[in-house]
């Protein structure tokens, strides 16, 4: 070091470098791309490379992993079965629903799934991961859209489903302690028996965890009011790398070092596993009040919402919806008078409701003529949409260009802004008045209730939309991106027209906060029927030069939905020399690098060259494997 | 320090920005450590320099603000001061996204200079709060950075900029929130130098409240006054400072003001409560109306108003108070507020003392209990000589922490072999301002 340090130049800032452009996630047959094991740019100083281990493939005894993991929790809560291995290989990164829709089978699995019920039984894992030097992978609902979960080197999937107690609720000081693997539905709903709120509705609220939510630094459609799960969170526990429990609780301002709590959160499972939070809560709303607006065009909506947050209001949902959104928004409502029928699956809060809607109740049986009739009308009309579509979502910049005339002309309605206000009644309608009056102090003119109530009770549907787009051939996806109010009409600019070239993209803004706001884009595309390998590429291409984009103007590449393998490779871009930090905080919690390897760009090249298929080592044959016979 | 490092940082940063610490300052520790330096860089390349030569030279570095907190470093190692002094400038005043881009050497009390003819403001922090270098402030954690209607001053800060123990500058990305990864930039914020020299700061500002009211109320009892302070909290309230007195205190700070005996006639434990609100018009006559009412349901009702106007401007406005500074601060959490309260009065009493306090900063975590502790009519000081009153102050303390109070500056035992591997990676030469964590 002291030679280094010597021969060290004197320092200046470096340059930007150029994003790195590499092939990634070989998850398909493709070859393996060439393991390139130098660090990225080497600096002169050490700080590139913490010394965390980066793992190599682990060589696992399938026998002896057994033993142990039966030994700690019997053989209910351990499986090495096929079945479950499949289920835990990926989460609902639309990159692998399309591998799965082509019918490849899983390319990366887990070697065990375990249950655990305990702190004490987490740490005993980790503890025999460690030994046995195979990696840790946290699971909580499995709704995460970038690969979070994946087990690039195999490994002991932990899923955290079983520690789901709602510890208690302290009233006077408006905290919870829960654990981890609670899922969002019941605890909103535990908390809204009690008369409390959490205030955190992601449209995944049925099917993610709290600790799911806290391992990626999530956002609920509220988040304007209550906030992102990070602003929430006044404690953690947390099993780290090395086996042993810490707790960040307390009111962590009255100690003096890091925030170690912040330092965890988001940190998606590389540096330890969240057990169980201590959360802040809100009295449950006393009143909701919903409205929508419309604005000429997108800049004059963001300079209205940009006016609310910047006066001190907060309302709790904030949507402003760009030409071709509304326009699409508009005529799915409109045409759809059988809404229900669409999204039978999804969710329809009514206001009734209160803080979260029930199950729809099934669809009537289609036992009549006229029902058969009626069906019958509606695939066609499904196929030549589905048409219709595909012909669209082929062109797609073609498409946009006429998108942009058509919905700039035909909509001169302009852009819908939709707002809602919730929380202690006096406040809320005092809030909601003069929110309302800002809004038309900027140019929005007031279209009463109803687009806010419509969007109120649709507001769990788009997911499911996601999966009759897949089944037609196409594929969807969405990108969050965030930056101040400065530079985000350029964020929206450059982000639109380099997706714009591959993919039909419309977008709404939502999550304001008085220094910025988040741009959610939605885009569509198709690649040539059948080929995997073309969609693939499509999708990498989209999803590189949107980010890059976002990067070049300024703006970060996640707001909510978290790094994953997705967006590991442009973590070196997105905290250039800070990742340095990130890093020691890697060596200093999980010294063994067993803890979800290949993630979030600390061990890049982990995810780059490993995701390449393995074939079976002989200590994985599935005859060997204790499935059925060690049931008890 | 070594003739040649000297005359590398001379070069750096120029000859007449290199002294010897004992030129500038007379203070004892300065006397002791007469051969140490103090670097003033002007520009972040030229910390990155300094730190980049002070590694080589494996001279330890010690970030300096504005200079308050008494150096006491042992003449074990070489060692160079970094004061922040002339990194000055306000690099960006973003009006659009109300951010202000300043360097770490700017104080506070500077910042809003500069922001409030703009009509805009760091936000409703007690002056104590903003009186330091904005590097000193968001590098050390103490509780009570806060407002209860701007919130934990750390949350405002949205990036910085630092120099690592390589010299390497890092820049934390600007963005309103983020979900790629750790927030980097809260290793740096609390973390006293250790981790990074933060060279600047981007924070959030506000726009001047349109409007603010002060008011004041007299309360049955402190507990009381707390339960009123909740009660309107939890009704969504945002007052942007509150205060709660007990009587004695209130006779101390408001002395020969009618208020005294007005409080006194209502009741013998009773407590004064100041509430400033502010913000749109509407909104913080709101906030004051919400807590007026939840004063009246705790069996309170209004003061003269003017006394807050008092309060509000010998905090915000340097009104001078004529009250000796506290003995000791304890923080707790809204279910110990009063146990700490009650207890510590007790332990005083007891023990043949007397004591009295006033509650403030109330922020999401709690709120701060300011106790003075008072042998006859004189205030002790936390730093007492006298063996009797020492034990005395220590026995407060000790009663405020048994009933659930924590007292500002307590380290994170349970972190320190993380804090200490981490240290171990970003600085492995130990040189980031050592000791201090």
């Amino acid at each position: 070091l002291p030679a280094l340090f010597a021969a060290q130049p004197r320092i200046h800032p470096q340059p930007r470098a150029a994003p790195r452009r590499i092939p990634r996630y070989k998850l398909g047959s493709l070859p393996a791309p060439k393991i390139d094991r130098a660090p990225i740019r080497a600096p002169q100083f050490s700080l590139a490379r913490a010394s965390f281990v980066v793992m190599a493939s682990p060589v696992v005894d399938v026998d002896q992993l057994a033993k142990a993991l039966y030994g700690l929790l019997g053989h209910k809560r351990v499986s090495f079965s096929e079945i479950d291995r499949d289920t835990y290989a990926r989460d609902m990164w639309p990159r692998m629903l399309l591998a799965r829709r082509a019918g490849k089978p899983e390319a990366l699995r887990p070697h065990a799934v375990v249950w655990p019920e305990t702190v004490g039984e987490v740490v005993s894992i980790v503890k025999l991961a460690v030994r046995l030097r195979i990696p840790i992978i946290p699971y909580g609902g499995g709704s995460g859209v970038c690969g979070g979960v994946v087990p690039v080197l195999g490994g002991i999937t932990i899923d955290t489903k079983r520690m789901q107690s709602l510890r208690s609720v302290h009233s006077d000081e408006l905290m919870c302690d829960v654990e981890a693997g609670l899922s969002g539905e019941r605890f909103e709903r535990e908390l809204a028996r009690r008369g409390y709120t959490f205030g955190h509705f992601p449209s995944s609220i049925y099917c993610s965890t709290v600790g799911g939510w806290l391992a990626t630094r999530a956002a609920g459609q509220l988040s304007t009011k209550y906030g992102k799960v990070e602003d929430r969170v006044a404690g953690l526990t947390v099993v780290t790398g090395r086996g042993e429990v810490i707790e960040t609780d307390g009111p962590h301002r009255a100690l003096r070092g890091p925030n170690w709590t912040q330092l965890i959160v988001g940190s998606e499972g590389t540096l330890g596993i969240i057990t169980s939070a201590r959360l802040r809560v809100a009295p449950a709303p006393q009143i909701a009040i919903y409205r929508g607006f419309e604005v000429d065009n997108v800049n004059v909506g963001i300079d209205a919402i940009r006016r609310v947050l910047q006066r001190g209001l907060r309302p709790a949902v904030v949507r402003l919806y760009d030409e071709l959104d509304t326009l699409l928004n508009s005529f799915s409502h409109k045409v759809a008078d059988d809404n229900h029928l669409n999204h039978s699956m999804a969710p329809q809060p009514t206001r009734q409701d209160g803080a979260l809607p029930h199950w729809p109740s099934s669809p009537p049986p289609p036992d009549g003529v006229i029902e058969k009739l009626r069906m019958f009308a509606k695939n066609r009309v499904g196929n030549l949409r589905r048409d219709a579509m595909l012909g669209g979502l082929g062109h797609a910049s073609a498409f946009n260009r006429v998108a942009d005339t058509v919905s700039s002309k035909l909509a001169k309605r302009g852009c819908r802004v939709i707002i809602g206000l919730e929380g202690a009644r006096i406040r809320t309608e005092v809030e909601a008045a003069l929110t309302f009056a800002e809004l038309e102090a900027a140019g929005a003119r007031d279209m009463g209730e109803q687009p806010g109530l419509s969007w109120l009770s649709h507001r769990y549907a788009v997911s499911y939309k996601m999966s009759s787009m897949f089944r037609d051939g196409a594929f969807v996806d969405t990108m969050e991106v965030a930056s101040r109010w400065d530079n985000l009409p350029e964020l929206y600019e450059s982000v639109r027209a380099a997706i714009g070239r591959h993919a039909v993209v419309m977008a709404h803004f939502s999550h304001a906060y008085a220094d910025g706001c988040s741009i959610y884009f939605s885009f569509a595309a198709t690649a040539p029927a059948g080929d995997l390998h073309a969609a693939e590429r499509l999708y990498d291409a989209i999803w590189n030069d949107g980010l890059a984009a976002a990067t070049r103007v300024g703006g970060t590449i996640s707001h909510h939905h978290g790094v994953g393998l997705l967006k590991a490779s442009h973590m070196a871009n997105e905290h250039r020399e800070a990742m340095a930090i990130y890093r020691a905080a890697k060596a200093s919690l999980d010294p063994a690098g067993i803890m979800n390897p290949g993630k979030m760009g600390l061990d890049a090249h982990i995810a780059d060259a490993s995701i390449a298929i393995r074939s079976p080592t002989p200590t994985e044959a599935p005859a060997r494997f204790p499935l059925d016979e060690a049931k008890p | 320090v070594s003739e040649k490092l000297h005359a590398a940082l001379r070069s750096i940063v120029g000859a007449d920005f290199v002294k010897p610490m004992v030129e500038s300052s007379g203070d004892i520790a300065a006397a002791i450590a007469s051969d140490f330096f103090r670097v003033s860089p002007r520009t972040p390349a030229e910390v990155s320099e300094v730190i980049a030569t002070c590694a080589a030279h494996r001279t330890a570095v010690h970030p300096e603000g504005s200079g308050r907190r008494p150096t006491t470093h042992g003449r074990d190692r070489d060692r160079v001061f970094i004061s922040t002094r002339r990194l000055d400038q306000i690099v960006q005043l973003d009006e659009t996204s109300l951010l202000v881009h300043a360097q770490a050497g700017v104080t506070g009390t500077r910042l809003q200079e500069i922001l409030g003819p703009r009509n805009l403001s760091l936000g409703d922090y007690p002056p104590s709060v903003l009186a330091p270098s904005l590097g000193g402030i968001i590098a050390v954690r103490t509780p009570g950075k806060s407002s209860a209607r701007h919130g934990f001053i750390e949350d405002a800060v949205v990036g910085v900029s630092a120099v690592l123990a390589n010299g390497r500058a890092v820049h934390t990305r600007v963005a309103p929130r983020r979900a790629t990864g750790p927030d980097l930039l809260r290793a740096l914020c609390g973390s006293e130098g250790t981790i990074g020299f933060i060279t600047s700061v981007v924070m959030r500002i506000h726009r001047q409240p349109e409007a603010r009211f002060a008011t004041a109320y007299l309360l049955p009892s402190v507990d009381a006054a707390i339960a009123s302070v909740y009660l309107a909290l939890r009704e969504e309230a945002a007052p942007s400072g509150i205060r709660i007195y007990d009587l004695a205190e209130t006779a101390a700070h408001f002395r020969g003001l009618p208020i005294v005996d007005q409080l006194a006639a209502k009741s013998k434990s009773g407590a004064l409560m100041t509430v400033g609100t502010a913000g749109p018009t509407d909104l913080a006559a709101c906030d004051r109306d919400l807590v007026a009412s939840a004063v009246r349901a705790e069996g309170g009702e209004d003061g003269d108003h003017e006394v807050a106007k008092i309060w509000w401007r010998r905090l915000h406005h340097g009104e001078t108070t004529p009250a000796s500074p506290p003995t000791f601060q304890v923080m707790a959490t809204p279910r110990k507020l009063a146990a700490v309260y009650r207890n510590v009065l007790d332990a005083a009493t007891a023990a043949g003392a007397s004591a009295r306090a006033h509650v403030s900063r109330f922020d999401a975590d709690g709120a701060i209990v300011f106790f003075s502790i008072l042998r006859g009519t004189a205030t002790l000081s936390v730093d007492t000589t006298d063996v009797h009153d020492n034990a005395l102050v220590e026995l407060c303390k000790r009663t405020a922490t048994e009933a659930g109070g924590w007292l500002p500056g307590a380290h994170g035992l349970r972190f320190a072999p993380y804090l200490a591997s981490l240290h171990a990676e970003l600085d492995p030469l130990g040189i980031m301002n050592p000791g201090a964590l």
